[in-house]
């Protein structure tokens, strides 16, 4: 048996008690039926798939599922040894982190979490203390303005109907199968409810302590909206997002540099005419997995995807950015920068689809790295297929290390290496920072300012 | 203050440099001349440090300590200052950065309190409107995009801010119409002083119309064949190199 079908076998068999009403059938019939990624499949050739079970085992064995949901309820009910237990194992590492994770747990202001999980609309009464969590390092309620934010376990019967109907709209989940396993493991979901309205509203997602963690945002239609993922990183979550006709969604995640092993998956879904930006900011991981995956369903959407990555030394980040053009006269744009370091391993694929009918598709894709050293690796492949024939596409890829004319150039006006060096790198990924958030990508990325 | 002797040094496996003995005083213009080839830039880029060029034989030291044991920044902290040709583009570093890191490094090396952004835009739009340079380029990428003109024009910028006490241009002039060659002329006028020295590389004789140097080399094959003062320039335009290269 394979690490990967012994994993399928043991997330069968796991009961559920978080959210129990969700119809998980369809995900338990596609786990028995196509199992997980193996090492040698060709989309996590260069992530071996079986250190995320190893570690999600490990981190999963001998916690009640429940304690962790129960985080999700409210504080209130955590004893922080499980929640430490679990964060240890989850992320297999450093004990410093799952201390980190208890005094977040044990410092939790319980309104906190009653007003998250009801939701709030208008400025969360607690934000100030939410900061300050966040700034700590542990895990914080979710901020929300304009935004109604549920907690699966909470649902009422109009949540509950919301999200059974758009749950799995975005993903495709023969494509991306850890999604399945999201579903029957999750320990927390949350519903993001965007309704069309005059003000943006804004969502603030910090470190949520769920380990495995389901995000359902839905912007209805002519409603428009900014969430923004910072903080730890759990082990796996998934973002699934349904953008409605002539909606907006302004998409940023920041993920700052951890000793774990993970996976995410952003998947959207993009009504007639909505707008869909995703700007991501990474530091590697011992292992972390990004596949970011858009689906233009509607006729004449815009999307724009950007990435920029810094690995330190011995880190690992594999993004894998998939455009679906489903539907005509669309437009995308993927770009992506990164940095990789000593040792460190990156994994860049983008993926043009233009399905039959898109046509006058218009799409780009491109990507420029850097290597900082011989050790540096970086994987990139970009894939195009077009099934239209009226159609723009065109992608480039570059790879390089830094220019020796230009350290130069800096060292001869007195800079030192390390600083030119520095600067040459920033130069190189501050490119990739959007407007939105701008101060804090550099920071994430080390870009001086 | 600099003094070369001897040099030999060369790059790409070919010897370039066969011999140079120089030596340039406080106060002193210094013009550096002759054809294609003749081994003038590799003398300015060892003198700065540029990677890649090895020198076999001789020295280079300025004001007795031997800058070839120095790292670039290290000799740019005592006082050299190249400015460059073919000046690099640095997409996604602005000038303004770039400048600040460069006088930051400075006055940190000599000891002395950074200059705080106030004081340092100051000077910087100061040093730019006497360079003809709208202050917009401050926000610019590192001569992202500029004309052959305004790169020549922010090394001079450079140069002025950094107050080097070695100013080697290598072949500033070239690239340059007769607006930016006086503008580019006058602020190294400006600059030029009895406290520092200016090497001028330069193949054609123009330049030397608006800077007057004090002494005129002539290198050929890698090695100073004559010395005299600007009189040897205006013979160089009117007689070419040729009858320097037979002798």
């Amino acid at each position: 048996m394979t690490a990967a079908e012994a994993f399928v076998a043991r997330t069968r068999a796991r009961p559920v008690t978080y959210a129990p009403w969700l119809d998980r059938e369809e995900s338990r019939r596609r786990l028995a039926e196509h199992g997980l990624p193996e090492p040698r499949c060709e989309a996590w050739r260069y992530s071996n798939p079986n250190r995320w079970y190893g570690a999600f085992s490990r981190g999963a064995r001998g916690v009640d599922p429940s304690h962790a949901g129960a985080f999700s309820r409210g504080a209130r009910g955590v004893d922080p040894s499980h929640a430490g237990a679990f964060s240890r194992g989850a992320r297999g590492v450093d004990p410093s982190h799952a201390e980190a994770f208890s005094r977040g747990a044990r410092g939790v202001d319980p309104s906190h979490a009653g007003a998250f999980s009801r939701g709030a609309r208008g400025v969360d009464p607690s934000q100030q203390e939410a900061e300050r969590d966040a700034a700590a390092g542990a895990a914080a309620a979710p901020r929300a303005v304009g935004a109604d934010v549920v907690d699966f376990a909470r649902a009422d019967a109009r949540d509950r109907a919301c999200i059974e109907r758009h749950l799995n709209t975005a993903v495709d989940r023969a494509k991306h199968p850890l999604a399945n396993v999201n579903d029957i493991a999750m320990r927390l979901g949350l519903l993001v409810h965007v309704a069309a309205s005059d003000d943006p509203a804004e969502v603030v997602l910090g470190e949520l302590g769920g380990g495995i963690e389901r995000i359902l945002v839905v912007v209805e239609p002519n409603a428009s909206a900014t969430l923004i993922e910072r903080g730890a990183t759990p082990v796996h979550r998934v973002v699934e997002c349904v953008v409605g006709d002539g909606a907006r969604l302004d998409h940023v995640r920041l993920q700052p540099p951890a000793d774990s092993v993970e996976y995410h998956l952003v998947a959207t879904r993009l009504g007639a005419s909505s707008h869909y930006r995703l700007a991501q900011y990474s530091q590697g991981a011992a292992l972390r997995r990004n596949d970011l995956h858009v689906r233009v369903a509607g006729r004449g959407a815009e999307v724009e995807i950007r990435c920029g990555y810094r690995l330190g030394p011995r880190t690992h980040l594999d993004t894998q950015i998939g455009v679906e053009h489903e539907a005509p006269d669309a437009v995308s744009r993927q770009t992506a920068r990164g940095v990789v370091g000593e040792r460190a391993k990156a994994v860049l694929n983008g993926r043009i689809h233009v399905a039959p009918g898109a046509q006058r598709t218009d799409a780009a894709l491109t990507t420029k790295s850097l290597l900082l050293a011989p050790t540096a690796e970086l994987n990139a492949k970009p894939e195009l297929t077009i099934h239209a024939d009226d159609v723009q596409c065109a992608h480039g890829a570059t790879v390089g290390e830094l220019d020796a004319d230009a350290l130069f150039y800096l060292r001869s006006r007195g800079v030192s290496a390390v600083t030119a060096r520095d600067l040459l790198i920033g130069g190189f990924l501050a490119e990739a920072v959007g407007d939105l958030l701008a101060d804090d990508a550099r920071e994430l990325l080390g870009i001086a300012r | 203050m600099l003094e070369i002797e001897n040099l030999h040094a060369r790059t790409g496996g070919r010897d370039i440099l066969k011999g140079v003995t120089l030596t340039v005083q406080r106060g002193e213009v210094h013009a550096v001349m002759g054809p294609n080839g003749s081994g003038k830039s590799t003398l300015a880029s060892v003198i700065a440090g540029r990677p890649g060029y090895e020198v076999t034989a001789g020295s280079v030291r300025l004001d007795g300590v031997d800058l070839l044991r120095l790292e670039p920044e290290d000799r740019a902290h005592r006082g050299v200052f190249l400015a460059f040709q073919y000046p690099v583009e640095i997409p996604g570093v602005s000038n303004m950065e770039f400048l600040k890191a460069a006088l930051d490094s400075r006055n940190a090396a000599a000891g002395e309190d950074a200059l705080s952004a106030m004081d340092f835009m100051r000077r910087a739009r100061a040093a730019a409107s006497r360079l003809d340079l709208n202050p917009e380029f401050l926000k610019r990428g590192v001569n992202e995009g500029f004309s052959g003109g305004e790169k020549k024009r922010n090394e001079i910028l450079q140069m002025l801010l950094l107050e080097p006490t070695l100013a080697v241009l290598d072949e500033t002039d070239s690239g340059l119409d007769i607006d930016a060659l006086r503008v580019v002329a006058a602020g190294v006028n400006t600059f030029a002083s009895p406290d520092n020295a200016v090497v001028l590389v330069t193949h054609y004789q123009r330049l030397l119309d608006h800077i007057v140097p004090d002494y005129v080399h002539v290198l050929v094959a890698g090695g100073i064949v004559r010395t005299g003062d600007r009189d040897l320039a205006l013979e160089l335009e009117s007689n070419g190199y040729g009858w320097l290269v037979d002798a």
